[in-house]
């Protein structure tokens, strides 16, 4: 597919810029200790993310919507040298808080290495320009700097996404960095020290340990900080709806937006089965092997909603709900169905009004 | 003359500090404390030297112990240092607080409290009233969400002692001045109160009376403004007097007890408890040497308690950990990194983030589960005489000797010795032991070895901390482990031994957990367990009195998983693991005759017919699934001999087939005797065995057929010997072959016999 129009404009701004106004006001308000090279003092940035009300009365929007020690964990750990490793299951904003804290702290959240599978050491250390190191050998010209490279010497955050996709011996050659705060350049028998300022901040999925497990002297280098999935079902069913009418305009789903009544039977059943017990905390119940995660209620909605739309009368039904849902539990073909049963049988069955969907959830067995 | 006023916080290690370095600058010749004077032949055992802490004052009313008040003391407790301070130097030491004889003569017969002091109120499921917590409502003035925290940074963590009694003093008053305008106490409790606090002035007057100079009195924060204004007044003493005439009277006892750190803590229910009484200890210890240690030996103590649990702890972790928590500390603005902080750094370093560590180190390090200890020469407790008063009713005097007795469960008194000695046991207390396996007596029977030894004076007044009565103790104590516990086998263990010792209060707890454990259960053998307890609730807890509405959704829940997990479970065992299923499917069909529900008993046969009729089960448990379908007749004769056909079928390997028979015929052979059809086909299935194959199952048959009565293996040898095609084939229903006539002649006397009427028609019939 090639785009039919370019875009004038990007269609997503960075941090820094988006929000240039906040730091701004927030940096003259600032009267506290700044670490060295730090944009704002950690108080400051914790406010940044949290929200709060400047002295002159303006309102800073709040970017992260959690608990307030997580984020003071953080902010902490980064005003230490020790590295930060933000733990959570998909969608729970561990690359949005990566993101606003560089940019609240360096004033920069470019810096910026994705991690893949497919991510090499010349992306977290240097790589040459060929071309240059061919015509004139070595030299600090003919080196290509990755993002952290560039951090350590502007003493800047940067940032490692998906830290445990990244292959185990390209997660080794951050050991020294973290450690030694120096990365050597052996072919100019030189190295690149890192500033004051300089900081990692590194997420990973706590799901998908088994893709590149870290190792415990890497581990050792990180203080951790899980962000949990939503407090509240309120809290939960708003971020649901929220996507879903974006992802609903996005994809051009000509179908209604979806009844709160059906995401909130929705966002229960995955809360429930999710924590291991009922709401009200009477029961408690068996959790199924996948994630459950706020992500997959919100792919979920979105795919019953496309459901909907072309194969139904274009509002969303519990039947279009519940082939989603079956996939979203059962990751496991034998343990997951027993627990699915489990539940439907045990608390489905005999809630008020959730008929219907114990039917529907039974006829796709 | 002068007076010191020392308001201090109840186990607060800072207050307790201050209070010992205020009373070496200043040493008083009398020391009064906030606690009851009834105590105090008790007191100067707070200086033995074999007290060891926590430990708690215990004052009842010796005719009916249910009346009972606890006082705990922790090491760091003020009380205990003032108590001590003037124990060491010979200063007189006295409580001033209202003689709980008059308290408990009021009080009505009801579950023992934990008080210190008696209105240091408890907290409530709302907000509490600034009265009920009057430093909470200052922390929240100064921006504390707890104020635990706020006394800890402004009084415990601070490094100069001088004023702070003054200022608490001042601030009490303040806080005082306000609630009484702002929200008057309802009429009891003030009256409680001011009565209270009109005993502890008149104490110190007396004390003054007595010509002491420098007395120095230490009581609780919030009394402090109402003992100073009191005592400057001219007319209070008259006043005083008139608030404490005609006050009812009782006979009360006291004694110490020993204490754990758990019943110190708020969650124990403990109205003036704190949070935290391991790190409060560590606090009070590390205070006397060098409070800059205070962090680092902390985190060497979470470490040790790490590295004990194979968990990775190495000295850079607690570097990084103590600089993280003085970061976030600072951030925060507090001078010193609280427990708080700590325990946040612990997660984020040490922990990777996850929960699991901190509950360790909660358990273990915050709150402790130190137990204290009592010198020798205290009083006996309420326990050690409740158990004499029953041993005395039952006729049951404990002696020496070793001897056994059978009870007979059907006569009350025989009951009730049973369940004594139950209830000793669930309290660790082994004076009797239970001898099992006695054939041929009914359930009703109960042989016990009963041998008293001078030792188990020991685990009564450690089973004291539970309760005043061998029956509450050992409610709480089951109620307690059942809350620890989070094994299925054990807490269905646990059942049985409330349901036994007849405790209904702990039984319907148990059960509870029982519910929630079995919900995250997924071992089938588990939950096999914790059914037959649960249905035997369910059938007789009418006659034990207990709710039976509550075991139902629980048994259909166990149910309900059970069946869903049973056949996986089973098709996951190899022959041995299998062979320990055996006597469960028993004890579950079993059960399910108990129950008698048909929705479960549907679900049990559905989960056995799947065993029964899948090739992959283990032969003994597809078997066994088979023949109690059979026995519940749920399949039927034809059907059983087709499917015994088929597992004994040549494509079948040989073992399983063995192991399938074993598990079918279980003890008893009688079946195949009566059902000729299910014979041939075991005997065709030997006989067409290659030698080969034969002789490994050989041992496996002769296990089986072991265990059948000599008589039924001597009649199979008969069936054998005879000429296969010559034997009539016999099977079960088939019609009997004999004389009618003859047979109806002997149907009179034995309707006689059998008490039946028998009307001629049917007698004619040969049908009774």
């Amino acid at each position: 597919m090639t785009p039919t129009q370019t875009p004038n404009a990007a269609l997503r701004q960075h941090a820094e810029i988006q929000f240039a106004d906040e730091l701004e006001r927030l940096q003259k308000h600032d009267d506290r200790q700044k670490p060295p090279q730090w944009k704002l003092s950690p108080w400051a940035v914790a406010t940044y993310i949290l929200g709060g009300t400047l002295p002159d009365g303006s309102e800073i929007s709040a970017k992260y919507i959690g608990s307030r020690r997580i984020i003071e964990i953080a902010v902490a750990t980064l005003a230490t040298d020790r590295a930060l490793l933000l733990l959570g299951v998909p969608g729970t904003a561990k690359s949005w808080v990566s993101e606003h804290l560089s940019a609240a702290i360096s004033g920069d959240s470019t810096m910026l290495v994705q991690g893949t599978a497919g991510t090499s050491e010349e992306s977290v250390r240097y790589g040459w320009n060929y071309a240059l190191l061919l015509s004139k050998g070595p030299s600090r010209e003919a080196l290509v700097a990755s993002p952290l490279m560039r951090a350590m010497a502007q003493g800047q955050i940067a940032r490692v996404e998906e830290l445990t996709r990244i292959p185990a011996d390209v997660q080794d050659s951050l050991i020294t960095i973290l450690s030694e705060k120096t990365l050597p350049i052996p072919e100019l028998g030189d190295e690149v020290q890192a500033v004051k300022g300089f900081n990692v901040i590194a997420t990973a999925n706590n799901r998908d340990k088994g893709v590149n497990e870290l190792s415990s002297a890497l581990k050792r280098r990180f203080n951790t900080v899980i962000l949990p999935t939503p407090a509240t079902i309120e809290e939960e069913i708003a971020i649901v709806q929220k996507r879903v009418g974006e992802l609903g305009r996005a994809l051009e789903i000509p179908a209604e937006a979806p009844a709160v009544e059906e995401i909130r039977r929705l966002v229960t059943v995955f809360r429930e089965l999710r924590d291991g017990k009922t709401l009200d905390g009477k029961t408690k119940l068996k959790s199924p092997s996948g994630t459950l995660s706020v992500a997959e209620a919100i792919s979920v909605t979105a795919s019953g909603l496309s459901l909907a739309a072309h194969f139904g009368d274009g509002t969303l039904r519990v039947g279009d709900l519940a082939s989603g849902l079956l996939g979203a539990v059962i990751k496991d073909p034998v343990q997951d169905a027993a627990v699915w049963r489990e539940y439907l049988e045990t608390v489905a069955k005999e809630r008020d009004g959730w008929k219907d969907l114990y039917r529907a959830c039974r006829d796709q067995e | 003359m002068s007076l010191h006023f020392y308001g201090i916080r109840h186990h607060g290690p800072g207050s307790a500090r201050s209070l010992s370095l205020a009373l070496a600058r200043n040493v008083p010749d009398c020391v009064l404390v906030e606690g009851p004077p009834d105590a105090a032949a008790v007191l100067p055992l707070l200086g033995d030297a074999q007290m060891d802490f926590p430990v708690a004052l215990l004052l009842y009313v010796p005719d009916d112990p249910k009346r009972a008040t606890y006082f705990p003391f922790a090491a760091y407790s003020p009380e205990t240092v003032a108590i001590r301070f003037a124990l060491e130097r010979g200063i007189p030491v006295r409580f001033m607080d209202l003689p709980m004889a008059h308290v408990l003569a009021r009080r009505e017969s009801k579950p023992v409290s934990v008080e210190n002091p008696p209105s240091e109120p408890v907290p409530e499921a709302t907000v509490p009233s600034p009265r009920a917590d009057p430093l909470g409502w200052l922390a929240q003035a100064a921006g504390y969400e707890d104020s635990e925290r706020w006394w800890e940074d402004l009084v415990e963590h601070r490094r100069d002692e001088s004023g702070i009694f003054e200022a608490v003093g001042e601030a009490m008053t303040a806080l005082r001045a306000e609630m009484d305008s702002q929200s008057p106490l309802e009429s009891e409790k003030a009256l409680e109160e001011e009565q209270r606090e009109a005993w502890m002035r008149g104490a110190v007057r007396a004390a003054q009376k007595e010509g002491f100079g420098n007395i120095a009195v230490v009581c609780g924060a919030w009394h402090v403004p109402a003992l100073q204004g009191g005592l400057s007044k001219s007319d209070s003493p008259k006043e005083d007097a008139a608030t404490l005439k005609n006050l009812p009277r009782t006979k009360v006892a006291a004694t110490w007890v020993p204490w754990t750190n758990n019943r110190l803590s708020f969650a124990s229910g403990y109205g003036a408890g704190i949070e935290s009484p391991g790190w409060y200890e560590h606090l009070w210890r590390c205070r006397a040497d060098n409070p800059e240690e205070i962090a680092p030996r902390w985190m060497a103590r979470v470490a040790g308690l790490l590295r004990a649990q194979d968990l990775d702890a190495s000295p850079a972790h607690l570097i990084e950990a103590v600089r993280l928590a003085q970061t976030l500390a600072a951030l925060r603005g507090r001078a010193i990194a609280g427990l708080e902080e700590l325990t946040e750094a612990t997660r984020s370093v040490l922990g990777f983030g996850d929960d699991a560590v901190l509950n360790l180190i909660e358990r273990d390090l915050v709150v402790g589960e130190k137990m204290g200890a009592v010198p020798d020469a205290s009083p006996t407790i309420p326990l050690q005489n409740d158990l004499a008063g029953e041993q005395k009713r039952l006729r049951f005097p404990p002696e020496s000797a070793q001897k056994v007795f059978d009870f007979d469960l059907r006569k009350p008194n025989d009951l009730d010795r049973s369940r004594l000695l139950h209830r000793l046991q669930i309290l660790d207390i082994p004076w009797g032991a239970l001898e099992r396996n006695r054939s041929g007596k009914g359930t009703f029977h109960e042989l016990w070895r009963v041998q008293w030894a001078p030792e188990l004076a020991i685990p009564v007044i450690q089973a004291g901390i539970w309760g005043n009565t061998v029956a509450a103790a050992a409610t709480a104590k089951a109620s307690d482990r059942a809350a620890k516990s989070s094994e299925l086998p054990a807490l269905s263990a646990l059942l049985d031994a409330t349901l036994l010792a007849d405790l209904p209060r702990a039984i319907e707890l148990v059960m509870r957990r029982v519910e929630n454990v079995a919900a995250t259960s997924t071992d089938a053998a588990h939950l096999m367990d914790a059914l037959p307890p649960l249905a035997r609730i369910h059938r007789y807890g009418d006659v034990r009195g207990t709710k039976i509405e509550a075991v139902a959704p629980i048994l259909e829940g166990i149910g309900a998983r059970l069946w869903i997990n049973l056949p996986l479970a089973c098709a996951a065992q190899n022959d041995d693991a299998a062979r320990e299923f055996l006597p469960r499917f028993q004890a579950v069909a079993s059960a399910l005759s108990l129950w008698q529900n048909e929705g479960a008993t549907a679900g049990w046969q559905g989960a056995l017919k799947n065993i029964a009729a899948r090739d992959s089960m283990p032969g003994l448990l597809a078997g066994r699934a088979t023949r109690i379908l059979l026995d519940a007749e749920a399949l039927g004769a034809d059907e059983v001999a087709t499917t015994l056909s088929f597992a004994l079928s040549s494509a079948i390997d040989p073992t399983r087939a063995a192991s399938w028979i074993e598990g079918f015929l279980g003890q008893s052979g009688l079946l195949l005797l009566h059902d000729e059809r299910l014979w041939r086909a075991i005997d065709n299935w030997v006989c067409g065995l290659s030698p080969e194959a034969f002789t490994p199952i050989l041992p496996l048959l002769r296990r089986t057929w072991s265990q059948f009565a000599p008589a039924e293996r001597r009649e199979m040898g008969e069936m054998v010997r005879r000429p296969r095609e010559a034997a009539p084939l016999r099977s079960a229903g088939a019609a009997p072959d004999f004389d009618v006539e003859r047979a109806q002649s002997v149907l009179p006397v034995l309707a006689q016999l059998l008490g039946i009427e028998m009307s001629d028609s049917r007698a004619a019939q040969g049908v009774i």
